[in-house]
């Protein structure tokens, strides 16, 4: 069964809109709904609208949460948010929360992935 | 020996013998009487046949060529009329546009309001053109829209409805 063309823009239009709406709880929403989705694509743009806001708490759900943002199963989505975050003109607030989780997350595989991206994002 | 009887001196001087009456014509020619031996003279005999038959050609001819130039020299009289009342229309259609041309012009300079409207209208026409063509069909929900919206509650749920759809098309 196809998507119809609607309902895929409905979707886009509303993520990238609370990805753009400066109140805080916008975060959480795309948390909760979008990032949890078991459609790829959605957790694509999700992932990516919380890399765009740039802001901490954003950023440390992409980042800091295993099975989402760059630690996703999907490559596509990790891949999609690591390329978003090697995109951000201000890369400071994201290299914090990367330092963070590389010193005190708890699982391993989550510190591997932030030690790379930080890598990455020297880098660029 | 001749004949000097009353009869004969009045045949010869009245020329009324025999061969004569049987030759005389049954003209009407008061002359006849005194013409040449009293022989009316029905046809030109001073002309030959084949000149009189040139004379003949030449003269139908001369119809035919003086009929041909007056049916010439009539068609260019009607040439002449048709192309001087073709340039009469054109010279009135010319008369009727320019003075269009100036009525118009002197409406727009002083229908102010009008040229306002339509300075508004190209405006309008001139925002939609830089509109992206999927915004301007899309009648969905736009992300300008989701940006600037303070209900939370209502985002959470417009966002858990359409990705439920979403998901349920996959």
């Amino acid at each position: 069964m196809t998507v119809d063309k609607k309902t895929a823009k409905n979707v886009t239009n509303i993520i990238e809109g609370l990805g753009m709406n400066s109140n805080p709880e916008t975060i959480s929403i795309l948390e909760d709904v979008g990032t949890n989705s078991k459609v790829d694509a959605i957790r694509e743009m999700t992932s990516r609208a919380l890399v765009r806001k740039n802001e901490h708490d954003a950023l440390k759900v992409v980042i800091t949460n295993k099975g989402k943002g760059i630690n996703d199963m999907s490559t596509i989505v990790a891949m999609s948010t690591i390329n978003e975050l090697l995109s951000l003109s201000d890369k400071s607030e994201a290299m914090r929360v990367l330092s963070d989780t590389v010193e005190m997350h708890t699982d391993e595989e989550v510190r591997d992935n932030a030690r790379s991206v930080k890598a990455l994002m020297a880098l660029s | 020996m001749a004949n000097l009887s009353i009869p004969s001196i009045r045949e010869r001087l009245f020329n009324t013998s025999r061969h004569e009456q049987s030759t005389q014509r049954n003209s009407s020619n008061p002359f006849a009487a005194t013409s040449f031996k009293g022989n009316v003279l029905t046809a030109d005999v001073f002309e030959s046949s084949s000149k009189k038959n040139d004379n003949n050609i030449s003269a139908t001819e001369k119809l035919k060529a003086s009929a041909l130039v007056g049916s010439i020299s009539g068609y260019g009289e009607r040439f002449q009329n048709m192309i001087n009342s073709v340039i009469s229309f054109g010279n009135r259609v010319k008369e009727n546009v320019v003075n269009g041309w100036n009525k118009m012009n002197s409406i727009e300079i002083s229908f102010a309001p009008a040229r306002e409207v339509m300075g508004s209208f190209y405006g309008s026409i001139k925002d939609t053109l830089n509109t992206p063509v999927n915004e301007i069909f899309f009648t969905g929900i736009s992300a300008k829209s989701v940006s600037k919206m303070e209900d939370m509650s209502m985002a959470r749920q417009l966002l858990s409805d359409n990705v439920a759809m979403y998901e349920a098309m996959v």
